[in-house]
């Protein structure tokens, strides 16, 4: 058989706060024959053809533990989770859905609650920060001068910000008052 | 000890429950997942995740330490201070038991 067809790259973008989006898609692709091999630069996300399974996707931001990496893999090794790779500050893992152990990397709220308050220091924040330093006198100063090249540019970039903080407020109060 | 520590600690979520119990003496992560399991015949699956924040936190706050590395994996002990806050839940659990089975307090 030819590579190309069995392999295929799709382009597909989730914010931050959409991992467990992220985690249902890829677990879809390999329920219908697609295997995660990698993700690279702008969310490129690589596929090889395979046996269709339920393999459970799950992904984690911990990208402080860089000095103790190994001892983190082999603890989620030891749990029965196999692991990718780190993209954009998360590590991905992936455990068959019939395979014994837990099918979550996490087993209570308070852990997904504080995996989430990382991801919203580390990625957001700074960049939200930035945002309202910058973009935002910008944006005003380009309405009163009427140059609505720059106002529309701005405007869509605000709009993003504020699309992705609403995503992360609503993760957040979901497992703020349980999920279940 | 610190009102801080005692506010976060007491209650504590089960993890960190049974990693204070299970570092009675010195283990690593994935001897307290299995040791869990056992104890409560497979109804608790401590998830990796999960282990590996509340270990990173608890050491943080002094309640375990770091001891030494063995294969790759970072084994730990309970400190006085985790001994204490073990015994203040342990203490608040009893209680709880007690209530809910109507017994009279002592």
């Amino acid at each position: 058989m030819n590579a190309d067809k069995n392999t295929k790259k799709v382009c597909k973008y989730f914010t931050i706060f959409e991992y467990e989006k992220e985690q249902e898609y890829l677990r879809q692709m390999h329920r219908s024959g697609w295997k995660l091999v990698k993700v690279t630069g702008l969310t490129r996300y690589h596929f090889e053809k395979c046996e269709p399974e339920d393999v459970i996707y799950q992904l984690d931001y911990n990208p402080q533990r860089t000095e103790q990496k190994e001892e983190y893999i082999q603890m989620f090794a030891d749990c029965g989770w196999e692991y990718l790779q780190d993209y954009a500050g998360y590590s991905y893992f992936r455990k068959p859905a019939a395979a014994p152990g837990s099918d979550e990397i996490f087993c209570d709220d308070e852990s997904r609650l504080q995996m989430m308050k990382r991801v919203f220091k580390d990625r957001f924040l700074p960049l939200f920060i930035i945002l309202s330093l910058l973009l935002v006198p910008q944006f005003i100063g380009s309405l009163f001068d009427g140059d609505a090249a720059v106002a529309v540019v701005l405007g869509i970039m605000i709009a993003l910000y504020v699309w992705v903080f609403f995503t992360a407020a609503r993760q957040y109060f979901k497992y703020k008052n349980g999920r279940r | 000890m610190d009102a801080h520590i005692k506010k976060v600690y007491v209650p504590m979520t089960e993890t960190a429950f049974y990693i204070l119990l299970g570092l009675e003496k010195p283990n690593h992560g994935y001897g307290i997942v299995q040791m869990v399991e056992k104890m409560t015949a497979g109804e608790i699956r401590l998830a990796p995740g999960t282990m590996y924040g509340s270990l990173s936190k608890m050491e943080k706050d002094g309640l375990i330490r770091f001891t030494r590395e063995e294969d790759k994996r970072k084994i730990y002990q309970i400190t006085d201070l985790g001994r204490e806050v073990l015994a203040l839940e342990r203490g608040r659990i009893e209680r709880l038991y007690r209530n809910s089975r109507g017994e009279d307090a002592k």
